[in-house]
Protein backbone atom coordinates (compact mmCIF):
# COMPACT_ATOMS: atom_id res chain seq x y z
CA UNK A 1 0.00 0.00 0.00
CA UNK A 2 1.07 3.83 -0.93
CA UNK A 3 2.77 5.25 2.13
CA UNK A 4 0.90 8.14 3.06
CA UNK A 5 2.39 12.15 4.00
CA UNK A 6 1.02 10.82 7.57
CA UNK A 7 3.34 8.04 7.68
CA UNK A 8 6.42 9.45 7.05
CA UNK A 9 6.61 12.98 8.51
CA UNK A 10 7.95 14.44 11.75
CA UNK A 11 4.71 15.44 14.28
CA UNK A 12 4.55 18.71 15.44
CA UNK A 13 6.08 21.93 14.30
CA UNK A 14 8.77 24.08 16.63
CA UNK A 15 7.66 27.88 15.26
CA UNK A 16 9.96 31.19 16.07
CA UNK A 17 9.14 34.56 15.76
CA UNK A 18 9.32 36.58 12.90
CA UNK A 19 11.55 39.44 14.90
CA UNK A 20 14.16 36.46 15.68
CA UNK A 21 17.34 37.61 14.34
CA UNK A 22 19.56 35.12 11.82
CA UNK A 23 22.02 34.70 14.55
CA UNK A 24 19.46 33.32 16.57
CA UNK A 25 18.05 31.40 14.62
CA UNK A 26 21.45 29.31 13.65
CA UNK A 27 21.18 28.85 17.35
CA UNK A 28 17.96 27.45 17.79
CA UNK A 29 18.21 25.09 14.68
CA UNK A 30 21.82 23.81 16.12
CA UNK A 31 19.72 22.89 19.38
CA UNK A 32 16.88 21.36 17.62
CA UNK A 33 19.03 19.44 15.64
CA UNK A 34 16.60 20.82 12.88
CA UNK A 35 17.13 22.27 8.97
CA UNK A 36 14.45 24.49 9.16
CA UNK A 37 11.74 26.74 11.38
CA UNK A 38 8.63 27.94 11.17
CA UNK A 39 8.24 31.71 11.14
CA UNK A 40 4.89 32.34 12.96
CA UNK A 41 2.77 35.30 14.40
CA UNK A 42 1.85 35.52 17.99
CA UNK A 43 -0.99 33.85 17.27
CA UNK A 44 0.11 31.10 16.06
CA UNK A 45 -0.08 31.46 12.58
CA UNK A 46 1.72 30.30 10.18
CA UNK A 47 4.04 33.30 7.67
CA UNK A 48 6.91 31.45 6.16
CA UNK A 49 9.99 29.20 6.08
CA UNK A 50 13.21 29.44 7.13
CA UNK A 51 15.80 27.03 6.30
CA UNK A 52 19.26 26.47 6.81
CA UNK A 53 19.89 27.23 3.26
CA UNK A 54 18.19 30.73 3.39
CA UNK A 55 20.55 31.18 6.54
CA UNK A 56 23.28 31.06 3.94
CA UNK A 57 22.65 34.37 2.32
CA UNK A 58 24.33 35.34 5.74
CA UNK A 59 27.24 34.51 5.29
CA UNK A 60 27.15 35.32 1.50
CA UNK A 61 25.89 38.48 1.46
CA UNK A 62 28.28 39.79 4.71
CA UNK A 63 31.19 41.25 2.23
CA UNK A 64 32.62 44.13 4.08
CA UNK A 65 31.27 45.51 7.55
CA UNK A 66 28.52 47.64 6.46
CA UNK A 67 27.19 44.67 4.57
CA UNK A 68 27.58 41.87 7.50
CA UNK A 69 25.76 44.69 10.11
CA UNK A 70 22.74 44.92 8.11
CA UNK A 71 22.26 41.37 7.91
CA UNK A 72 23.09 40.78 11.33
CA UNK A 73 19.98 42.95 12.08
CA UNK A 74 17.74 41.28 9.68
CA UNK A 75 14.98 38.90 10.72
CA UNK A 76 13.69 35.31 10.29
CA UNK A 77 10.59 37.41 9.14
CA UNK A 78 12.61 39.34 6.56
CA UNK A 79 14.54 36.60 5.17
CA UNK A 80 11.82 33.76 5.34
CA UNK A 81 10.15 32.05 1.86
CA UNK A 82 6.98 32.61 1.95
CA UNK A 83 3.98 31.48 1.26
CA UNK A 84 4.73 28.35 3.19
CA UNK A 85 3.81 25.39 0.88
CA UNK A 86 1.72 22.58 2.41
CA UNK A 87 0.49 19.28 1.38
CA UNK A 88 -2.92 17.24 3.57
CA UNK A 89 -1.91 14.36 5.66
CA UNK A 90 -3.86 11.74 3.97
CA UNK A 91 -1.78 12.53 0.35
CA UNK A 92 0.28 9.50 -1.08
CA UNK A 93 4.18 10.56 -0.33
CA UNK A 94 5.01 10.08 -3.64
CA UNK A 95 2.40 12.91 -4.62
CA UNK A 96 4.62 14.99 -1.77
CA UNK A 97 7.53 13.97 -3.68
CA UNK A 98 6.63 15.66 -6.76
CA UNK A 99 5.30 18.82 -5.20
CA UNK A 100 8.67 19.40 -3.92
CA UNK A 101 10.29 18.65 -7.17
CA UNK A 102 7.98 20.95 -9.01
CA UNK A 103 7.99 23.61 -6.28
CA UNK A 104 12.00 23.44 -5.92
CA UNK A 105 11.37 23.22 -2.37
CA UNK A 106 12.96 20.66 0.26
CA UNK A 107 9.90 20.20 3.07
CA UNK A 108 6.43 21.42 3.09
CA UNK A 109 4.07 21.34 6.05
CA UNK A 110 1.50 18.66 6.64
CA UNK A 111 -2.25 19.83 7.20
CA UNK A 112 -5.53 17.73 8.38
CA UNK A 113 -8.55 19.37 9.22
CA UNK A 114 -7.16 22.55 8.13
CA UNK A 115 -4.27 22.53 10.96
CA UNK A 116 -0.52 22.21 10.75
CA UNK A 117 0.40 18.58 12.47
CA UNK A 118 3.75 18.23 10.90
CA UNK A 119 6.36 18.87 8.68
CA UNK A 120 7.66 16.36 5.78
CA UNK A 121 11.20 16.76 4.46
CA UNK A 122 13.05 15.00 1.26
CA UNK A 123 15.33 13.65 4.54
CA UNK A 124 11.84 11.72 5.18
CA UNK A 125 11.37 10.45 1.74
CA UNK A 126 14.85 9.48 1.56
CA UNK A 127 14.39 7.68 4.31
CA UNK A 128 11.21 6.03 3.25
CA UNK A 129 12.85 5.00 -0.18
CA UNK A 130 15.79 2.97 1.63
CA UNK A 131 12.94 0.37 2.74
CA UNK A 132 12.30 -0.28 -0.89
CA UNK A 133 14.27 -3.56 -1.37
CA UNK A 134 13.32 -6.72 -2.66
CA UNK A 135 12.36 -9.88 -0.65
CA UNK A 136 15.21 -12.78 -0.45
CA UNK A 137 18.19 -13.94 0.73
CA UNK A 138 20.62 -10.41 0.22
CA UNK A 139 24.57 -10.25 -0.51
CA UNK A 140 26.95 -7.56 0.07
CA UNK A 141 25.93 -5.14 -2.52
CA UNK A 142 22.44 -5.34 -1.74
CA UNK A 143 23.19 -4.23 2.40
CA UNK A 144 26.20 -2.16 1.59
CA UNK A 145 26.17 1.57 2.12
CA UNK A 146 26.89 2.59 -1.52
CA UNK A 147 28.01 6.77 -0.45
CA UNK A 148 31.01 6.76 2.08
CA UNK A 149 32.54 9.17 3.93
CA UNK A 150 36.36 10.13 2.74
CA UNK A 151 39.12 11.58 4.13
CA UNK A 152 42.99 12.14 2.69
CA UNK A 153 45.55 10.57 5.47
CA UNK A 154 46.57 13.97 6.15
CA UNK A 155 43.21 15.05 7.32
CA UNK A 156 43.05 15.95 10.86
CA UNK A 157 41.73 13.94 13.44
CA UNK A 158 39.37 16.92 14.67
CA UNK A 159 37.96 17.08 11.08
CA UNK A 160 36.98 13.43 10.82
CA UNK A 161 35.34 13.73 13.96
CA UNK A 162 33.39 17.08 13.03
CA UNK A 163 32.53 14.84 9.25
CA UNK A 164 31.58 11.86 11.50
CA UNK A 165 29.25 13.58 13.86
CA UNK A 166 28.33 15.75 11.27
CA UNK A 167 26.94 12.74 8.81
CA UNK A 168 26.16 10.54 11.33
CA UNK A 169 28.69 7.74 10.03
CA UNK A 170 30.70 5.57 12.41
CA UNK A 171 33.64 5.32 10.35
CA UNK A 172 35.85 7.55 7.50
CA UNK A 173 37.62 5.52 4.55
CA UNK A 174 41.41 7.01 4.15
CA UNK A 175 42.04 7.25 0.40
CA UNK A 176 45.15 8.49 -1.69
CA UNK A 177 45.06 11.56 -3.77
CA UNK A 178 43.94 8.94 -6.68
CA UNK A 179 41.21 7.40 -4.34
CA UNK A 180 42.79 4.22 -3.61
CA UNK A 181 41.85 3.25 -0.40
CA UNK A 182 44.63 3.05 2.25
CA UNK A 183 42.84 2.29 5.51
CA UNK A 184 39.86 3.14 8.10
CA UNK A 185 39.53 5.25 10.70
CA UNK A 186 36.38 3.98 13.41
CA UNK A 187 35.45 5.61 16.19
CA UNK A 188 37.35 2.97 17.84
CA UNK A 189 40.48 4.15 16.53
CA UNK A 190 39.50 7.34 17.75
CA UNK A 191 39.79 6.61 21.37
CA UNK A 192 43.06 6.44 21.78
CA UNK A 193 43.18 10.27 20.90
CA UNK A 194 40.68 11.09 23.17
CA UNK A 195 42.80 14.37 24.97
CA UNK A 196 42.84 17.43 23.95
CA UNK A 197 46.43 17.90 22.32
CA UNK A 198 46.17 14.42 20.25
CA UNK A 199 43.10 14.82 18.73
CA UNK A 200 44.57 18.50 17.71
CA UNK A 201 47.78 17.17 15.83
CA UNK A 202 46.95 13.75 14.70
CA UNK A 203 45.67 13.04 11.23
CA UNK A 204 43.78 10.39 9.93
CA UNK A 205 46.33 8.71 8.28
CA UNK A 206 48.22 8.03 12.21
CA UNK A 207 45.04 6.74 13.27
CA UNK A 208 43.67 4.38 10.38
CA UNK A 209 43.08 0.76 11.15
CA UNK A 210 44.58 -1.37 8.28
CA UNK A 211 41.14 -3.00 6.27
CA UNK A 212 39.81 -5.69 4.92
CA UNK A 213 38.06 -5.83 1.27
CA UNK A 214 35.21 -8.09 -0.01
CA UNK A 215 33.40 -8.63 -3.52
CA UNK A 216 29.99 -6.89 -3.64
CA UNK A 217 28.49 -10.21 -4.84
CA UNK A 218 30.03 -11.82 -1.67
CA UNK A 219 26.91 -13.27 0.41
CA UNK A 220 26.66 -11.80 4.18
CA UNK A 221 27.23 -14.85 5.37
CA UNK A 222 30.61 -14.99 4.03
CA UNK A 223 30.69 -11.16 5.26
CA UNK A 224 29.99 -12.22 9.08
CA UNK A 225 32.20 -14.46 8.35
CA UNK A 226 34.80 -11.90 7.49
CA UNK A 227 34.06 -9.89 10.26
CA UNK A 228 34.24 -12.30 13.39
CA UNK A 229 37.13 -14.22 11.81
CA UNK A 230 39.36 -10.83 11.65
CA UNK A 231 37.08 -9.06 14.43
CA UNK A 232 36.43 -6.26 12.04
CA UNK A 233 33.16 -4.37 12.14
CA UNK A 234 33.18 -3.11 8.95
CA UNK A 235 34.38 -4.49 5.61
CA UNK A 236 35.31 -2.12 2.17
CA UNK A 237 33.51 -3.09 -1.02
CA UNK A 238 35.86 -3.07 -4.11
CA UNK A 239 35.10 -3.89 -7.67
CA UNK A 240 37.46 -7.35 -7.91
CA UNK A 241 38.29 -6.15 -11.77
CA UNK A 242 39.51 -2.48 -10.06
CA UNK A 243 40.92 -3.69 -6.80
CA UNK A 244 42.85 0.10 -6.52
CA UNK A 245 39.72 1.87 -7.64
CA UNK A 246 37.90 3.52 -5.57
CA UNK A 247 35.67 1.45 -3.61
CA UNK A 248 31.82 0.92 -4.55
CA UNK A 249 30.73 0.84 -0.67
CA UNK A 250 31.39 -0.34 3.03
CA UNK A 251 29.30 -2.95 4.67
CA UNK A 252 29.34 -2.82 8.53
CA UNK A 253 27.96 -4.83 11.09
CA UNK A 254 25.10 -2.64 11.44
CA UNK A 255 24.06 -2.98 7.72
CA UNK A 256 23.88 -6.74 8.09
CA UNK A 257 21.74 -6.76 11.59
CA UNK A 258 19.61 -3.87 9.77
CA UNK A 259 19.03 -6.49 6.91
CA UNK A 260 18.16 -8.66 9.50
CA UNK A 261 15.31 -6.31 11.40
CA UNK A 262 14.01 -6.07 8.43
CA UNK A 263 10.58 -7.36 7.56
CA UNK A 264 11.24 -9.03 4.33
CA UNK A 265 14.28 -10.69 5.83
CA UNK A 266 14.46 -14.22 6.06
CA UNK A 267 14.93 -13.81 9.46
CA UNK A 268 11.70 -12.11 10.34
CA UNK A 269 9.34 -15.01 8.50
CA UNK B 1 21.61 65.46 -13.98
CA UNK B 2 24.25 68.29 -14.84
CA UNK B 3 24.48 69.21 -18.51
CA UNK B 4 28.38 69.67 -18.56
CA UNK B 5 28.87 66.07 -16.96
CA UNK B 6 31.50 64.09 -19.51
CA UNK B 7 30.12 63.50 -23.05
CA UNK B 8 27.41 66.16 -22.42
CA UNK B 9 28.78 69.29 -24.78
CA UNK B 10 28.59 70.78 -27.58
CA UNK B 11 30.55 68.71 -30.90
CA UNK B 12 31.10 70.38 -34.05
CA UNK B 13 30.52 68.11 -36.87
CA UNK B 14 34.42 68.17 -37.78
CA UNK B 15 34.97 67.03 -34.19
CA UNK B 16 32.56 64.69 -34.77
CA UNK B 17 33.35 63.28 -37.79
CA UNK B 18 37.41 62.98 -36.81
CA UNK B 19 36.05 60.21 -34.24
CA UNK B 20 33.66 58.50 -36.95
CA UNK B 21 36.50 58.26 -39.39
CA UNK B 22 39.35 56.96 -36.81
CA UNK B 23 36.82 54.48 -35.77
CA UNK B 24 35.90 53.65 -39.46
CA UNK B 25 39.82 53.18 -40.07
CA UNK B 26 40.68 51.26 -37.02
CA UNK B 27 37.36 48.74 -37.64
CA UNK B 28 39.12 48.46 -40.93
CA UNK B 29 42.58 47.69 -39.82
CA UNK B 30 40.99 44.76 -37.45
CA UNK B 31 38.70 42.98 -39.59
CA UNK B 32 42.15 42.90 -42.28
CA UNK B 33 44.10 41.22 -39.51
CA UNK B 34 41.13 39.04 -38.88
CA UNK B 35 40.43 40.39 -34.98
CA UNK B 36 37.48 40.11 -33.26
CA UNK B 37 36.83 44.15 -32.38
CA UNK B 38 33.55 44.92 -31.63
CA UNK B 39 32.46 48.77 -30.68
CA UNK B 40 30.78 49.89 -27.68
CA UNK B 41 30.04 53.50 -26.23
CA UNK B 42 28.83 56.31 -28.08
CA UNK B 43 30.25 55.52 -31.71
CA UNK B 44 28.50 51.99 -31.22
CA UNK B 45 24.79 53.68 -30.80
CA UNK B 46 25.49 56.15 -33.28
CA UNK B 47 26.45 53.27 -35.97
CA UNK B 48 23.52 51.30 -34.79
CA UNK B 49 21.08 53.96 -34.99
CA UNK B 50 21.15 55.35 -38.76
CA UNK B 51 17.45 56.64 -38.08
CA UNK B 52 17.37 58.25 -34.58
CA UNK B 53 21.28 58.98 -34.27
CA UNK B 54 21.11 62.03 -35.20
CA UNK B 55 19.25 62.75 -31.27
CA UNK B 56 23.10 62.56 -30.07
CA UNK B 57 24.23 65.84 -31.82
CA UNK B 58 21.19 67.26 -31.37
CA UNK B 59 20.97 66.57 -27.65
CA UNK B 60 24.54 67.71 -27.40
CA UNK B 61 25.51 64.21 -26.94
CA UNK B 62 28.92 64.16 -27.96
CA UNK B 63 31.99 61.68 -28.26
CA UNK B 64 34.86 61.95 -26.01
CA UNK B 65 37.16 58.49 -26.87
CA UNK B 66 36.53 55.17 -28.63
CA UNK B 67 35.87 52.06 -27.17
CA UNK B 68 36.12 48.42 -27.79
CA UNK B 69 35.10 44.87 -26.72
CA UNK B 70 37.24 42.11 -27.47
CA UNK B 71 38.30 38.64 -26.59
CA UNK B 72 42.03 38.14 -24.19
CA UNK B 73 43.06 35.64 -26.93
CA UNK B 74 43.28 38.65 -29.55
CA UNK B 75 45.71 40.90 -27.06
CA UNK B 76 48.59 40.93 -28.68
CA UNK B 77 47.34 41.24 -32.19
CA UNK B 78 45.45 44.51 -31.13
CA UNK B 79 48.62 46.12 -29.39
CA UNK B 80 50.41 45.40 -32.41
CA UNK B 81 47.35 46.59 -34.50
CA UNK B 82 47.17 49.74 -32.30
CA UNK B 83 50.92 50.42 -32.75
CA UNK B 84 50.81 49.66 -36.67
CA UNK B 85 48.03 53.11 -36.81
CA UNK B 86 50.43 54.94 -34.51
CA UNK B 87 48.99 54.35 -31.07
CA UNK B 88 50.69 54.55 -27.87
CA UNK B 89 49.40 52.17 -25.23
CA UNK B 90 49.54 52.84 -21.58
CA UNK B 91 50.90 49.44 -20.43
CA UNK B 92 50.47 50.18 -16.88
CA UNK B 93 46.72 49.89 -17.00
CA UNK B 94 47.12 46.33 -18.91
CA UNK B 95 48.83 45.16 -15.63
CA UNK B 96 47.24 47.03 -13.24
CA UNK B 97 43.47 45.10 -14.64
CA UNK B 98 45.12 42.30 -14.77
CA UNK B 99 44.53 41.75 -19.13
CA UNK B 100 41.00 43.17 -19.06
CA UNK B 101 41.73 46.51 -20.11
CA UNK B 102 44.16 48.10 -22.19
CA UNK B 103 44.11 52.39 -23.44
CA UNK B 104 45.78 53.21 -26.22
CA UNK B 105 46.05 56.96 -27.01
CA UNK B 106 47.59 58.47 -30.30
CA UNK B 107 49.95 61.53 -30.20
CA UNK B 108 49.05 63.40 -33.27
CA UNK B 109 44.89 63.13 -32.88
CA UNK B 110 45.23 62.85 -29.38
CA UNK B 111 42.51 60.25 -29.88
CA UNK B 112 41.74 58.01 -26.96
CA UNK B 113 41.03 54.41 -27.16
CA UNK B 114 39.89 51.27 -24.48
CA UNK B 115 39.49 47.94 -25.08
CA UNK B 116 37.42 45.49 -22.62
CA UNK B 117 38.99 42.29 -22.58
CA UNK B 118 36.29 39.54 -22.10
CA UNK B 119 34.11 41.35 -20.05
CA UNK B 120 32.79 45.13 -19.45
CA UNK B 121 32.98 45.18 -15.27
CA UNK B 122 31.89 48.36 -13.72
CA UNK B 123 29.24 47.93 -11.04
CA UNK B 124 27.91 44.61 -12.92
CA UNK B 125 29.74 42.33 -15.10
CA UNK B 126 28.80 41.82 -18.62
CA UNK B 127 30.70 38.91 -20.17
CA UNK B 128 31.17 38.57 -23.89
CA UNK B 129 31.78 34.78 -23.90
CA UNK B 130 30.78 33.93 -27.76
CA UNK B 131 28.60 37.02 -27.90
CA UNK B 132 31.06 39.02 -29.77
CA UNK B 133 30.48 36.79 -32.97
CA UNK B 134 26.88 37.79 -33.12
CA UNK B 135 27.09 41.16 -34.38
CA UNK B 136 29.98 43.47 -36.28
CA UNK B 137 31.37 46.13 -36.40
CA UNK B 138 29.49 46.80 -32.93
CA UNK B 139 28.99 44.92 -29.45
CA UNK B 140 24.94 43.22 -30.46
CA UNK B 141 22.23 45.24 -29.11
CA UNK B 142 21.05 43.61 -26.32
CA UNK B 143 25.29 44.26 -24.50
CA UNK B 144 24.67 47.81 -25.54
CA UNK B 145 21.57 48.11 -23.51
CA UNK B 146 23.15 46.26 -20.74
CA UNK B 147 26.62 47.96 -21.23
CA UNK B 148 24.56 51.64 -20.58
CA UNK B 149 21.94 49.40 -18.27
CA UNK B 150 24.67 48.34 -15.29
CA UNK B 151 25.54 51.58 -14.32
CA UNK B 152 23.78 52.76 -11.27
CA UNK B 153 24.41 56.06 -11.07
CA UNK B 154 23.39 56.38 -14.93
CA UNK B 155 23.95 59.82 -17.20
CA UNK B 156 22.28 61.90 -19.44
CA UNK B 157 24.33 60.53 -21.73
CA UNK B 158 23.63 57.13 -21.27
CA UNK B 159 19.88 58.03 -21.28
CA UNK B 160 20.06 59.64 -24.54
CA UNK B 161 21.80 56.93 -25.99
CA UNK B 162 19.30 54.36 -24.74
CA UNK B 163 16.38 56.47 -26.13
CA UNK B 164 17.78 56.37 -29.50
CA UNK B 165 18.31 52.74 -29.48
CA UNK B 166 15.12 52.30 -28.01
CA UNK B 167 13.15 53.95 -30.91
CA UNK B 168 15.35 52.57 -33.51
CA UNK B 169 15.40 48.85 -32.58
CA UNK B 170 12.46 46.37 -31.53
CA UNK B 171 12.94 43.59 -28.89
CA UNK B 172 13.26 39.91 -29.64
CA UNK B 173 15.22 36.70 -28.81
CA UNK B 174 17.76 36.87 -31.53
CA UNK B 175 20.32 39.20 -32.28
CA UNK B 176 19.32 40.75 -36.22
CA UNK B 177 19.05 44.05 -35.81
CA UNK B 178 16.52 43.40 -33.25
CA UNK B 179 16.92 43.88 -29.13
CA UNK B 180 18.21 40.26 -27.70
CA UNK B 181 15.52 40.18 -24.57
CA UNK B 182 16.02 36.93 -23.57
CA UNK B 183 19.45 37.42 -23.58
CA UNK B 184 18.76 40.33 -21.14
CA UNK B 185 16.58 38.71 -19.19
CA UNK B 186 18.38 35.25 -18.66
CA UNK B 187 21.50 37.36 -17.52
CA UNK B 188 19.22 39.35 -14.63
CA UNK B 189 17.43 36.62 -14.20
CA UNK B 190 20.66 34.89 -12.87
CA UNK B 191 21.96 37.89 -10.77
CA UNK B 192 19.29 39.65 -8.86
CA UNK B 193 21.92 42.82 -8.58
CA UNK B 194 22.40 43.03 -12.31
CA UNK B 195 18.50 42.60 -12.36
CA UNK B 196 17.79 45.50 -9.74
CA UNK B 197 19.92 48.06 -11.39
CA UNK B 198 18.70 47.36 -14.96
CA UNK B 199 15.26 47.48 -13.98
CA UNK B 200 15.73 50.01 -12.09
CA UNK B 201 17.55 52.40 -15.19
CA UNK B 202 14.70 51.12 -17.26
CA UNK B 203 12.54 52.93 -15.40
CA UNK B 204 14.74 55.93 -15.08
CA UNK B 205 15.10 56.03 -19.30
CA UNK B 206 11.32 56.29 -19.68
CA UNK B 207 10.52 58.44 -17.05
CA UNK B 208 13.33 60.66 -18.43
CA UNK B 209 12.44 60.43 -22.06
CA UNK B 210 9.14 61.94 -21.16
CA UNK B 211 10.66 65.25 -20.06
CA UNK B 212 12.37 65.90 -23.94
CA UNK B 213 11.27 68.53 -25.89
CA UNK B 214 13.38 67.10 -28.57
CA UNK B 215 11.32 64.18 -28.38
CA UNK B 216 7.95 64.14 -29.75
CA UNK B 217 4.70 62.70 -28.47
CA UNK B 218 5.19 59.42 -30.71
CA UNK B 219 8.52 59.08 -29.67
CA UNK B 220 7.84 59.20 -25.90
CA UNK B 221 5.20 56.07 -26.41
CA UNK B 222 7.36 54.11 -27.97
CA UNK B 223 10.54 54.28 -25.70
CA UNK B 224 7.33 53.79 -22.55
CA UNK B 225 5.98 50.59 -24.47
CA UNK B 226 9.83 49.07 -25.11
CA UNK B 227 10.61 49.60 -21.96
CA UNK B 228 7.36 48.14 -20.32
CA UNK B 229 7.65 45.17 -22.73
CA UNK B 230 11.53 45.15 -21.84
CA UNK B 231 10.69 44.45 -17.91
CA UNK B 232 7.56 42.59 -17.92
CA UNK B 233 9.75 39.96 -20.13
CA UNK B 234 12.44 40.36 -17.35
CA UNK B 235 9.85 39.61 -15.16
CA UNK B 236 8.78 36.67 -16.87
CA UNK B 237 11.92 34.69 -16.73
CA UNK B 238 12.24 31.91 -14.14
CA UNK B 239 14.45 33.36 -11.52
CA UNK B 240 17.60 30.71 -10.20
CA UNK B 241 17.45 30.00 -6.23
CA UNK B 242 20.08 32.24 -5.67
CA UNK B 243 18.25 34.90 -7.08
CA UNK B 244 15.45 34.36 -4.64
CA UNK B 245 17.07 34.25 -1.87
CA UNK B 246 19.26 37.89 -2.48
CA UNK B 247 15.84 39.39 -3.78
CA UNK B 248 14.76 38.63 -0.03
CA UNK B 249 17.52 40.81 1.21
CA UNK B 250 17.49 43.40 -1.08
CA UNK B 251 18.43 46.72 -1.01
CA UNK B 252 19.52 45.97 2.84
CA UNK B 253 22.73 45.26 1.55
CA UNK B 254 25.04 47.10 -1.69
CA UNK B 255 24.19 45.14 -4.78
CA UNK B 256 27.16 46.86 -7.10
CA UNK B 257 30.30 48.22 -7.00
CA UNK B 258 30.97 51.28 -6.70
CA UNK B 259 32.80 52.21 -10.40
CA UNK B 260 35.61 54.44 -8.68
CA UNK B 261 36.61 51.02 -7.34
CA UNK B 262 36.98 49.20 -10.47
CA UNK B 263 38.79 52.12 -12.71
Amino acid sequence: MAQLVKDLMHPGIITCQADMTLGRVAEVLIEQHLHALVVADRDGRLLGVLSDFDLMAAEWLSSDAKSLEAMRTMTAGELMTTPVDSVEAGMPACDAAQKMRSGGTSRLIVIERGKPVGIISTSDIVASMMRARPLGRMNVADVMSRAILVCREETPLCSVARAMTDAQFRSVLVVDAMGRPLGVVSGFDMLAYCGEDGCAEATAGQAMHEMLTIRPDASLREAADMMIQHHHHRLVVVDPEENEAMPVGMISTFDIVFEMAHPSSVWQQ
Amino acid sequence: MPETSIGMAPQGQAERAKFEQELQRIVAAGDAARLTLRVLGALAFRTHCPQFGYLQEKMGRSYTDIDFAAYARDSKGIRALMAGLGYAEDKEVFVVSEGSRAIFENPQSHIHVDVFYEKLDFCHVIPWNGRLEMDSPTIPLAEMVLEKTQIVQINEKDVIDMIMLFLEHGLGEDDREIINIKRIAKLCAEDWGLWRTVSMNLEKIDKLAQNYDTLNSEHKARVSSQVGEALRLMEAEPKSMAWRLRARVGDRVKWYKDVDEVK
